[in-house]
């Protein structure tokens, strides 16, 4: 499990997250919405210690983060973290050589997926390609917890399409996800919970089965309550 | 293979087509200095042995012998390692910025790597210290080489010969081939030192920003201050009451402290107040 607890961020005298708490589990897809600059990119910076936190905690499965957590948790950044430089291969070699959880198996079955050939230049990809390849450089780590940051903004359709697959196969299964978005309809019927961001603040942490069981609400109703009272 | 050997692997294969152009053109620049010199002191003694009828002594009486010094001391010679010189100095900085700037942001894959931080510091800093070895050590290859060239060129009456070790000796060489180990310790540890202070000075910026400006200068001032103190202290009071061998030892320990306090505090800043 993962745990945000009360955490506070600020850049300079602009306090982005004001005690932030949220959990996400092994096994769901927690996803964070809010609108543009509400702090959704700063809390996945701040779960993987890729920016300081003023106060607060984030846990693990109990621990801080260290070293060895990078084998277990891994974030895919809305844009690629690869050299323009390098070719597909090039970039898988880099992640064979660093982790000991990737599974080249798994990037070489999502290479196919994707229809993408090994040879190519992460330059010269297209915007969705490149989407795509920063996606397998994630999914393809046999890590229990995956951030993504936006990963369906400015794609083209059938890239996002593609990309909502990989939420549904195995390549996700039973692993813990914390998504964040802005715009929720391609992945609406993926969500397990959700996180309400406005203003640095939590409005509402639900289980969206439970909402919509309990409540007949879906993600989108209570976004409207929620956003718009 | 272990995850820093990897990285410093790495570190150098990023600049290394930069790299490789940088040492094509120091020989090439070099030794096409040795053919133009040689060639212009051979057509001047021509000149003024067939039209002006000089006897070859009394060219060489009013003119001088060719010597190696006259190439060393020309452009063709310093210039590229003046540009070499620039070339790492501007990588220095390049080296951190290049991960932080431009389409792909690679300092998020440097920081998510299951290895600590202290690493991709050292790996950064072993990275450029070889380079500058290795440039060193391709000036010394040359060296001989085009000496000989210029052996080939000048017939033996219109040249002082040099061996390799007077060339090095007689001019701003002698700072980068030192003639001593204990000088290439001193030298050599003088400016991994202040590597590490640049480097944890750019760690400042990337940390604070505009803040970091000014505690990445402070930083650096500071680090000076320290180093210096030994004989920044004899100034202020106003006698040299050590030997010049004791200070010579309280420098490297000095030295040594400026270094392990640089490397501390950077590694401290990539790991608590790094920011991508």
């Amino acid at each position: 499990m993962i745990e945000v607890k009360d955490v506070k961020k600020k850049f300079g005298r602009k306090h982005v997250l004001k005690g932030v708490s949220f959990t996400a589990n092994k096994g769901e897809i927690t996803c964070v919405i809010g609108i543009n600059g509400v702090g959704k990119t700063t809390i996945l910076n701040t779960i993987m210690n890729l920016t300081p936190l003023n106060s607060g905690q984030i846990l693990i499965d109990g621990e801080k983060i260290n070293k060895h957590s990078y084998e277990k948790i891994t974030f895919i950044p809305d844009a690629i973290t690869m050299l323009p430089s390098m070719t597909i291969r090039e970039a898988m070699q880099f992640m064979d050589d660093f982790y000991d959880s990737w599974n080249q198996e798994r990037a070489t079955e999502l290479l196919g997926f994707f229809k993408l050939k090994e040879t190519e230049k992460i330059n010269n990809l297209s915007k969705g390609n490149r989407a795509k390849i920063n996606l397998l450089l994630g999914l393809a780590l046999d890590v229990d917890y995956l951030l993504m940051d936006e990963p369906f903004s400015g794609i083209d359709m059938f890239s996002r399409e593609q990309i909502a697959d990989v939420f549904t196969s195995h390549l996700v299964e039973d692993r813990g996800v914390i998504i964040t978005t802005h715009e929720i309809s391609d992945i609406e019927h993926l969500i397990d919970k959700s996180v309400l961001l406005d203003n640095g603040v939590v409005l509402k942490e639900f289980n969206t089965e439970d909402m919509r069981e309990t409540e007949g609400k879906s993600i989108v109703d209570v976004m409207r309550e929620v956003y718009q009272q | 293979m272990n995850r820093f050997v990897k990285l410093v692997n790495f570190e150098l294969s990023r600049f290394m087509k930069i790299y490789l152009v940088l040492v094509a053109m120091t020989v090439v620049v070099q030794v096409t200095g040795v053919i133009v010199k040689a060639n212009k002191y051979m057509s001047k003694a021509n000149t003024a042995i067939y039209e002006e009828m000089l006897s070859r002594t009394e060219f060489i009486e009013r003119y001088g012998q060719m010597g190696f010094m006259d190439v060393t001391r020309s452009l063709w010679f310093m210039g590229p390692i003046a540009i070499c010189t620039a070339a790492l100095i501007f990588y220095v900085f390049m080296i951190w910025y290049r991960d932080w700037f431009g389409k792909n942001t690679f300092i998020y894959r440097l920081l998510m790597l299951p290895t600590a931080r202290l690493n991709v510091y050292l790996s950064k800093l072993l990275s450029i210290f070889l380079m500058v070895l290795g440039l060193v050590s391709v000036q010394l290859i040359i060296l001989p080489l085009e000496n000989s060239v210029l052996k080939w060129l000048v017939p033996t009456d219109f040249r002082s010969d040099m061996t390799v070790s007077q060339i090095i000796n007689g001019n701003p060489l002698s700072m980068l081939v030192p003639q001593t180990f204990t000088e290439f310790v001193l030298y050599y540890g003088a400016g991994f030192m202040a590597l590490t202070i640049v480097f944890t000075a750019i760690l400042f910026e990337r940390s604070f920003k505009w803040k970091g400006i000014i505690a990445g200068i402070g930083y650096v001032a500071i680090s000076v201050v320290i180093f210096i103190l030994p004989v920044l202290s004899m100034f202020i009071v106003g006698r040299a009451y050590l030997y010049p061998l004791e200070i010579l030892g309280l420098e490297t320990a000095m030295g040594i402290i400026v270094t392990v306090m640089s490397i501390w505090v950077g590694n401290y800043l990539l790991n608590k107040k790094i920011t991508v």
